[in-house]
């Protein structure tokens, strides 16, 4: 008997990135990782999602911004566990 | 040669319904039967060509592989009927189902003709004739589904007469021939011993001849198979190279083919791991046609349909659910097999959310190779071809780095809120 699994892949998995706020709690630096490094531009439009509370509360602050250079960039901060990432 | 015993068997019973899907077509319509109609090629879209010729159609001199205009020409009534290939498929998949009833060793050749080994039937059934019988007997049920009843409905016979003409002989050739000799419903049998005197009187015609080898056969004034026998066994081959030893061993009875019977394929699985239980009916009938489609692309149901399949889940908290379902009609189509299954899904719904989903196939029905046949059209050979070079790209890639690095995109919650729930990849088979 043959046993075949495959595994999902989801993508745009959420990406974990480091954020320095400035004191209205918006992104003011994004580190993608050691060396990348991005001054953000402007700020575009954010919102707020609240999914699964049924399950495992997800809680997440969406913000839209423009980073040096002209790269466009979806961060959220996940508001349970204080962390940010960056999904398009 | 090593043999499984009860897979091959060297006396055959060649069983044959001639005009199988013309049959097929007029027991579904019989206003046909008192037509004359032809059935149009499945694999000759343009210019579509005539396939199978009714005998009223025949007189009138339509014959197969005419064009339509040709056709009409010859036979301005002639009714035409575009091919049903999957119903006459199935038809034919219900006779293999019943003569497997009688005996498991079981090689289906095309639409109505198929071998069945008969070794070791004896100690079931009895004598040559008890076995014919009953396979007659066995197939009764299935081959309805090829007659016409109207017609014959109100006369002294309760049932219409069998189309069905068996052969019997050692080696599959013999039976064949035998069979072509029988009259409808009846059987001729060429007992051991006899082959050479039976085969000797038999036309040209019965081997498996190309037109131009029948022709200068005929103009070499060769008309049966004893002239050709009769012929030094290296001249044959010096005029017509291989092919022709072929059919002088044949015609002399020096060749005795086994059928040969399939074993049943082991259950297929397909499965899949969600990334994140789910609950929704709408992603899980998602899921079960997704596995669907991988476990009949799976290389070892080729050649057979599905007729018993089972999906299974494996729940949060460690639970299970499992849905069985057994078609009434074999089948290899996505459709009909994703159908029983959704409906199961909506009756007795898992009673959690799913972590792991498997389809399993676990009965089988013989399928036949005339499929392929059906499948010769320009496009499905263009299809193919495409997916062939698909493939043996993708296997090319996994061999020179070690990983499948093709993917196909699937939907998994294209509703979802949460993006990276929306859509997923998965490993592009080979």
């Amino acid at each position: 008997m043959r046993h075949e699994t495959d595994r999902l892949r989801a993508l745009n998995v959420p990406q974990r990135v480091q954020v320095e706020l400035d004191e209205q709690r918006r992104p003011r630096v994004v580190m993608r990782e050691p060396g990348n490094v991005k001054r953000v531009e402007s700020l575009g439009e954010n919102w707020r999602m609240d999914d699964e509370w049924w399950r495992q509360p997800i809680v997440r602050r969406y913000v839209e911004v423009v980073l040096e250079g002209g790269g466009r960039v979806v961060l959220f901060e996940d508001l349970i566990t204080g962390e940010w990432f960056v999904q398009t | 040669m090593i043999r499984t015993s009860h897979l091959t068997s060297d006396s055959a019973a060649c069983c044959w319904i001639p005009l199988f899907a013309l049959r097929c077509e007029t027991a579904r319509r019989p206003e046909l039967a008192s037509q004359s109609c032809a059935l149009l090629a499945p694999d000759h879209p343009r210019p579509p060509r005539v396939w199978q010729v009714s005998a009223l159609a025949r007189h009138a001199g339509v014959k197969p592989g005419m064009t339509v205009s040709q056709a009409i020409g010859l036979c301005p009534s002639l009714k035409l009927c575009e091919p049903d290939p999957v119903h006459y498929d199935e038809r034919f998949a219900q006779l293999l189902t019943a003569l497997a009833g009688v005996c498991p060793v079981v090689e289906p050749v095309e639409l109505g003709r198929v071998y069945v080994g008969t070794d070791g039937l004896e100690r079931l059934y009895g004598s040559v004739e008890q076995i014919i019988e009953a396979i007659k007997r066995g197939t009764r049920n299935a081959e309805r589904g090829t007659e016409t009843e109207s017609s014959l409905a109100c006369s002294a016979f309760p049932l219409p007469r069998s189309a069905f003409r068996v052969g019997w002989g050692r080696g599959k050739f013999v039976a064949w021939v035998a069979a072509n000799r029988a009259r409808p419903g009846e059987a001729v049998i060429v007992r051991p011993g006899e082959e050479g005197r039976f085969l000797a009187s038999q036309p040209l015609g019965v081997l498996p001849l190309d037109p131009d080898t029948y022709r200068r056969l005929r103009q070499l004034g060769i008309k049966t198979l004893g002239a050709l026998a009769a012929l030094p066994e290296d001249a044959v081959v010096s005029q017509f190279g291989r092919p022709g030893r072929q059919l002088w061993q044949l015609a002399a009875g020096r060749i005795s083919e086994p059928v040969v019977g399939r074993v049943a394929p082991e259950p297929i699985i397909a499965a899949l791991t969600f990334f994140s239980p789910v609950a929704g009916r709408e992603l899980l009938e998602l899921a079960l046609d997704h596995l669907i489609v991988r476990a009949l692309k799976d290389p070892r149901r080729s050649g057979w349909r599905v007729q018993v399949m089972r999906a299974r889940a494996e729940l949060e908290q460690g639970a299970s659910w499992l849905v069985e379902t057994r078609l009434k009609e074999p089948s290899a189509s996505r459709e009909r097999l994703l159908a029983p299954l959704k409906t199961q899904l909506e009756r007795s719904p898992p009673a959690g959310a799913v972590e792991r989903l498997a389809v399993e196939f676990t009965g089988f029905a013989p399928g036949t190779t005339e499929l392929q046949l059906f499948a010769r059209d320009a496009n499905a050979a263009a299809r193919a071809g495409r997916r062939r070079a698909l493939q043996s790209a993708a296997e090319e890639i996994k061999l020179r780095i070690k990983r499948p690095m093709l993917y196909h995109v699937i939907a998994v919650q294209p509703w979802s809120r949460l993006p990276e729930r929306r859509y997923a990849l998965i490993d592009y088979e080979t």
